[in-house]
């Protein structure tokens, strides 16, 4: 691609930037609130200000886990979409109303959590009940990311119509497939949002099926995770080879990962509700089933990126067997976060098998080992590779350079994460197999023989967070430095091509009709008579709790 | 399948001098590692 080296148009950039703006801003807020409760938890430390601490729990969760990694995501895809299929004055117009929408809906949801009038966790679990303000947050970050993934149809729509008969670039693909997951799992939170907690949280309905409502939104909580993982696995397949110096490695069975992921990823979301009573055994082990199906594109990813690297350090002539990886670019952080990020989803992919296993569900549920996995595959994988992808996109995007200081800082703060990362995380993990509850404030739990182990690894915790926390300093100064200080200059926006004498991609990849339609066979196929049965049988709905957290 | 892209007229010949044994004992590693871990968590369970 020609136009790799070329800076985007100043009013185009304009537009990515801002939602890096909105990024690292929630990463600043929501790493300190992160701070603020392994602090609290440590049992040695009391919160300011009379601040509740699920005020700060419910700030972090939203503001990292909803706010900075949707901002992050669909600022990048809009990128990605430039460089290879192109954006319309129309579409750029829109785009900026998909910022705007959210950027209100962020705020109105922001500040009803700081006045401590949403403290429902990121989950916002029914009966606990929040300020309708917050529902009304929600629901325009949702409405406003739906523009965005109009948008982003319509831009490869256009192109096909301008170029009939090729295959789509492999990163539009990419973005296609995720905003389409996206826009199918968030129409279950979205229903829920509207039909569930608004009217629930103004008085004019006086219960909630509150099992109706987790449902609803496990239907959108586990593609939501794979929305975070996908844009670091376009960095891994699209990216990562161009800037190891090598080539595509397949671009069929990228597209193939894709659609696995894209088929499997929604109706799987019982896995997230394997104590829950009300919903019939056999569903919840057919939805596990369909889980266990992502471990088929995971492992097609792991093979994928372990040849990209085996072929390329082969071309550069290393013979022997393992030889190849010692050659790798380690000194560019371009190449190293994203690394650390695909080590850290080894043991983190690992724990989520563990997790979504019936039986081994009942060891962790409810347990901070929860927390600590989320950390690894989140926190670490999906951040580490945004960070990585910030290094180049933000100075392309400035028309700066990633300088070789700011480089090795980049190296440094990448050290640093997985330094603080794996005691924090680990510390989780162990503490939750001891049984520790996750969610919850420090407590004594009056004294309990084995409340009595976890301290320790609680304090861990808080080491483990206070590196992070300088970790996210340091980012947040990189990203600084990269937008407003750093020297002027042209950065590559690195994307991948495929070798000159490569396959051609077989075109039932590209029907799109046909994965849509296995798409939602299976949601129907998992979903239709558990949800029946739910509204059939439910107990009676559930008035609202303002207390003991929840409003006030 | 484009007309307008000649390199997919050619016959394809996917380079195959390239050995790819790190990548198979690494993905191979990679999977014992997931039912080690697996297992022993499932040990642990059963212990319970
Ligand atoms: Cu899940």
């Amino acid at each position: 691609m020609a136009t790799n080296q070329l800076p985007l148009a100043k009013k185009d950039a304009r537009l990515y930037m801002a939602f890096m703006y909105v990024t690292y801003t929630a990463l600043l807020v929501g790493g300190l609130m992160g701070l603020l409760q392994t602090l609290a938890r440590s049992g040695k430390y009391t919160l300011p200000f009379n601040i509740n601490y699920y005020t700060i729990l419910t700030v972090h969760g939203v503001i990292l886990g909803l706010v900075l990694t949707t901002f992050f995501i669909i600022g990048f895809q809009f990128s990605l979409m430039e460089k290879t299929v192109g954006i319309s004055d129309k579409q750029r117009k829109v785009a900026w109303l998909s910022f705007w929408v959210m950027v209100t809906g962020t705020i109105m949801a922001a500040i009803t959590i700081l006045i401590g009038e949403a403290s429902v966790l990121y989950t916002f679990y029914a009966p606990l009940r929040a300020h309708p303000a917050f529902y009304f947050g929600l629901a325009f970050v949702i409405i406003g990311s739906w523009i965005a993934a109009f948008v982003n149809f319509r831009q490869l729509y256009v192109w096909k119509k301008a170029h009939k008969g090729q295959k789509s670039p492999l990163l539009a693909f990419m973005v296609t497939i995720n905003m389409l997951m996206w826009f199918i799992a968030t129409i279950g939170v979205a229903t829920s949002v509207i039909i569930q907690f608004i009217p629930w949280s103004l008085g004019y309905a006086e219960t909630i099926n509150v099992l109706l409502s987790r449902t609803l939104f496990w239907y959108f909580g586990h593609p939501l995770v794979y929305f975070w993982l996908l844009p670091a696995y376009m960095a891994w397949y699209a990216i990562i080879p161009k800037i190891i110096g090598g080539k595509l490695f397949s671009d069929p069975l990228a597209r193939l990962a894709f659609i696995l992921l894209l088929l499997f990823s929604i109706p799987v979301g019982f896995h997230h509700q394997l104590t829950e009573p009300g919903i019939d055994p056999t569903w919840k082990f057919i939805q596990v089933v369909l889980t266990f199906m992502v471990i088929i594109p995971s492992l097609m990813t792991a093979f994928s990126i372990f040849a990209t690297f085996e072929i390329t350090g082969r071309k550069k002539g290393y013979k022997s067997l393992f030889g190849w990886f010692k050659k790798l670019p380690w000194k560019d952080v371009r190449f190293l976060a994203p690394f650390i990020g695909m080590a850290a989803f080894i043991p983190g992919g690992a724990g989520g098998i563990v997790n979504a296993s019936h039986q081994m569900n009942a060891l962790v549920h409810n347990t901070i080992w929860i927390t600590g996995h989320f950390h690894l595959t989140a926190a670490t994988t999906v951040i580490l590779t945004f960070f990585g992808i910030t290094y180049w996109l933000v100075p392309h995007l400035t028309g700066r350079r990633l300088t070789p200081r700011l480089n090795k800082l980049g190296i440094i703060q990448t050290f640093v994460w997985t330094v603080g990362m794996t005691i924090m995380s680990g510390a989780m993990h162990i503490q939750g197999l001891l049984g520790g509850p996750r969610r919850s404030n420090f407590s004594e739990y009056a004294g309990g023989e084995q409340v009595a182990t976890w301290i320790n690894y609680q304090i861990a915790q808080t080491v483990g967070g206070t590196i992070l926390f300088i970790g996210i300093l340091l980012m947040v100064y990189i990203f600084i430095q990269l937008t407003f200080f750093a020297p002027r200059g042209v950065e590559e926006f690195p994307i991948a091509e495929e070798e000159k004498n490569a396959e051609p991609t077989p075109k039932i990849l590209e029907n799109w009709y046909l994965w849509i339609g296995i798409t939602i066979a299976l949601i129907l196929f998992a979903y239709t008579i558990p949800v029946f049965d739910i509204l059939k049988h439910s107990p009676p709905g559930s008035p609202p709790f303002d207390w003991p957290i929840g409003r006030g | 399948m484009g007309k307008e892209n000649p390199k997919q007229h050619q016959p394809s010949l996917h380079e195959s001098t390239h050995s790819l044994k790190g990548t198979f004992i690494a993905v191979m590693l990679l999977g014992i590692f997931i039912l080690v871990a697996w297992f022993g968590f499932y040990a642990l369970f059963l212990s319970r």
